[in-house]
């Protein structure tokens, strides 16, 4: 039974069917392509030159070197299909090549891509801390600037902003200034913070890049002793020296580009973006935590106040929500027992000074009773409140 | 002129088989960190082709898995710039960064039309049939352009010049498609679609005015939330609808207004078929996430009975946690694949079913002396649009 296949030349769209046969005489065995009725010769392949092409389960599909890239030979049925097979003898050399090198592509870029993730994960924070380095601190102040009505609207939105005190000169804010002074006291940092106690029914406190901080009367209402109040403080403002909110927003960015590149959308509208950024986000946001605990028990060493209040206060915070308890290697914060164990681990090997308590008892009473009387309708215009705020580093 | 006997075209592709290689793809990217998805459109195209059979010769498509990756990686190239125009802006005052925005914005929206038109691009010069190949030339540049202020048009004449984009569009695209050394042309203007889409337009319009007027003249707040309700829940199926008309006439109409010498294909699917497919995803869909959901639940039931049993040890807990971070990882990938992959089952691909299946051409034999031309190996051409999330098939 002559073998029978549809044969295309690569050069004219015309296809025909022709007939073929096996010259074996010449040194290298040739396949002769002839007309199906004339039995006139079309065209000789050599043997060992022609490939498969994938096509479908019916057919094989084949070309060949040194022809006109769409030259083909179509055979179709099980018939057909089997004898070709066993004609060309580099059949399945072609095809285990082609294998072969599609899995090594893919595998080396699987492990290019691992090994750029693995270096993000570990380089990322040492990037961004880089670049922040480079970052006049004007930009960030600007930052803050910019996003300054966004979070008086949320907080206004949640029942009114309102800041406790707006007297620089009272007992509370006098007392506030001096410690933060005293916080920031040789870090060489570009910023002047400035910390603003604010009514609002969120227990918490962040800092925003450019130098300030919210402190919120819930917490306020939780925290109990000055200690506690001053490890809060000492916290945040370790955001602002460590520049926390701009190394996150850079970090974030480099996340949104390694995530748009794994999944190959790079304007990072998907959901499955957002969620991959946000998964990859919070493990950077816990080491700046950590970063800003040891900011703040080394403060404690430093000026003489109990780092483990900061622990206590927090443990209070979260005591009832067992949920936040086993999801925490989730969210944005470490565990407090953990948090709890490195800083009073960090609060032996420091040496104690001899300087006094951070707050005088009537200081202390005046800052818990700060925002006692106000009423929430005195909403700061945006152009008198100093250029800070922004990006809210969430902590507590 | 004669009359001649058309040709039809054959599709042979089963949906299961495309559910299977898509699986298998979606399951090889969590290894591969989402690498695979360029080896997934490449079988996923070869699917297409090799089961589409014109005159008994079937597409072959030559593309493959490494030009696309090459291809993302010089989309990269162009994304990295603006990524660090947004960066920046992120630092500025709240008017620049809002103008800034807004440009970067139409910028992308630019960049789509461009990688729409290179995407095309790389898949004709990449289809065989009968050993030549297609390919499409004229200007990425040029036909985004006119994309995107044909788009501006139609978004300030709220939807009117739809009809005159579509026509200049489609004219633009097939004008510039070629069968090796053979041009296709496009008799179509605005007016081979106007009435249906002018029709859909107008039953929507109808529609959403009552919703308004309903809403205008609702006595009291109550009904008024209800006209807004009952609005909604009408007008969402009337807009779908709509769609799936205009969406059944343009396809028929416009692809008949091809040309390619002196052959001419002519299609004609029905709003009904479109809206069978569309059914057919939405019952399997539906199928799909309550088969998802038991699973789910079933596996955090096993897991909870632990937690129940009043065992609150700190590594219980954090047991639960991790259980409960898996499902919920997992659960989310599942429930998104479950609504790309069947989309791509049901609607892309019912898609091709029906228009191949209501395909005739006419005239196929003048295609015989169509010879081929140049190769063309540029690989640049569709990694934006894998880059914008643009691609197609």
């Amino acid at each position: 039974m002559p073998l029978l296949a549809r044969y295309s030349d690569g050069t004219v769209a015309a296809i025909r069917d022709v007939v073929l046969a096996v010259d074996q005489s010449v040194a290298q065995p040739e396949l002769i392509i002839a007309d199906t009725t004339s039995y006139d010769e079309i065209d000789r392949w050599p043997l060992d030159k022609v490939f498969s092409l994938p096509s479908h389960q019916s057919e094989l599909r084949v070309g060949v070197e040194d022809r006109p890239a769409g030259a083909r030979l179509v055979f179709t049925g099980p018939e057909p299909v089997s004898v070709a097979h066993s004609i060309f003898p580099e059949l399945h050399r072609y095809r285990r090549r082609e294998a072969g090198r599609q899995l090594r592509i893919l595998g080396f870029s699987t492990l290019a891509l691992v090994s750029v993730i693995v270096a993000y994960v570990v380089g990322v924070p040492l990037i961004a801390n880089r670049v922040t380095a480079v970052v006049p601190p004007q930009w960030e102040a600007r930052l803050g600037d910019a996003a300054q009505g966004q979070i008086m609207q949320i907080i206004g939105a949640e029942g009114g902003f309102a800041v406790c005190d707006y007297d620089p000169q009272s007992l509370a804010n006098a007392a506030i200034a001096r410690f933060t002074a005293e916080v920031m006291d040789g870090t060489n940092s570009p910023f002047t913070p400035k910390i603003w106690m604010v009514k609002s029914e969120v227990p918490n406190a962040f800092a925003l890049p450019g130098g300030s901080a919210f402190y919120f009367s819930a917490l306020l209402d939780q925290t109990h002793s000055a200690d506690e109040f001053a490890g809060v403080m000492a916290h945040e403002l370790g955001h602002v020296v460590h520049r926390h909110g701009m190394e996150g927003l850079i970090a974030s960015s480099a996340t949104g580009l390694l995530v748009g590149f794994v999944l190959g959308d790079m304007t990072n509208i998907s959901v499955a973006a957002a969620v991959g950024a946000t998964l990859i986000d919070s493990r950077f946001s816990r080491d700046a935590e950590r970063e800003a605990d040891r900011f703040a028990a080394e403060t404690a060493a430093r000026l003489g106040f109990d780092p483990a209040a900061l622990a206590t206060l927090l443990e209070r915070i979260a005591r009832d929500d067992q949920m936040s308890q086993s999801l925490a290697f989730l969210s944005t914060h470490p565990l407090t027992a953990e948090r709890r164990v490195a800083l009073e681990a960090m609060a032996r090997d420091a040496t104690p000074s001899a300087h006094g308590p951070v707050f005088t008892d009537a200081e202390w009473r005046a800052i818990k009773s700060m925002c006692d009387r106000v009423v929430p309708s005195q909403m700061p215009r945006p152009d008198k409140t100093p250029s800070v705020r922004v990006q809210p580093m969430p902590s507590n | 002129m004669p009359q001649q006997s058309g040709t039809l075209v054959q599709f042979s592709g089963k949906r299961g088989e495309l559910f299977g290689r898509l699986l298998r793809g979606y399951l090889l990217m969590l290894p591969t960190l989402g690498l695979y998805r360029f080896w997934l459109t490449t079988t996923k195209r070869r699917f297409y082709w090799q089961n589409t059979a014109i005159g008994g010769d079937r597409l072959e498509y030559t593309g493959s898995a490494v030009q696309l990756l090459v291809g993302f990686l010089f989309a990269l190239g162009i994304f990295l710039p603006i990524y660090l125009v947004f960066f920046y802006l992120s630092f500025q005052s709240s008017t620049i960064a809002t103008v800034g925005y807004g440009a970067a914005a139409l910028l992308l929206w630019f960049l789509s039309g461009y990688a729409i038109y290179r995407g095309r691009d790389f898949r004709l010069s990449r289809t065989l049939w009968r050993g030549i190949r297609f390919d499409q030339r004229g200007s990425a540049l040029g036909y985004a352009i006119r994309r995107f202020f044909w788009s501006l048009l139609v978004l300030v004449t709220g939807g009117l010049a739809f009809p005159f984009m579509a026509g200049n569009l489609w004219r633009y695209r097939y004008t510039h498609t070629w069968f090796g050394d053979r041009q296709f042309s496009f008799a179509g203007s605005w007016k081979t679609v106007a009435w249906p889409f002018y029709r859909a337009w107008l039953v929507f319009a109808v529609c959403a005015g009552l919703v308004i007027l309903a809403f205008t003249f609702a006595p009291g707040a109550d009904a008024r939330i209800a006209s807004i309700g009952w609005g909604t829940l009408v007008l969402i199926p009337v807009a779908g609808l709509c769609f799936l008309y205009y969406r059944s006439r343009e396809t028929s109409r416009m692809f008949s207004a091809v040309k390619l010498g002196g052959a001419s294909v002519d299609i004609r699917v029905k709003a009904r078929s479109l809206l069978g497919q569309y059914l057919l995803y939405g019952v399997c869909l539906l199928g799909a996430l309550i088969v998802m959901g038991i699973v789910g639940f079933a596996i955090a039931q096993m897991f909870n009975s632990s937690l129940r049993g009043g065992d609150f040890s700190a590594a219980n807990i954090a047991r639960a946690g991790w259980v409960g971070l898996v499902l919920g990882a997992g659960g989310y990938l599942a429930t998104l694949s479950a609504f790309t992959l069947l989309g791509e089952v049901f609607i892309d691909c019912g898609f091709w079913m029906l228009v191949s299946r209501y395909a005739t051409i006419t005239n196929l034999e003048s295609l015989d002396d169509v010879r081929a031309t140049g190769e063309d190996r540029s690989v640049a051409g569709e990694g934006l649009a894998d880059a914008l999330n643009v691609g197609s098939f």
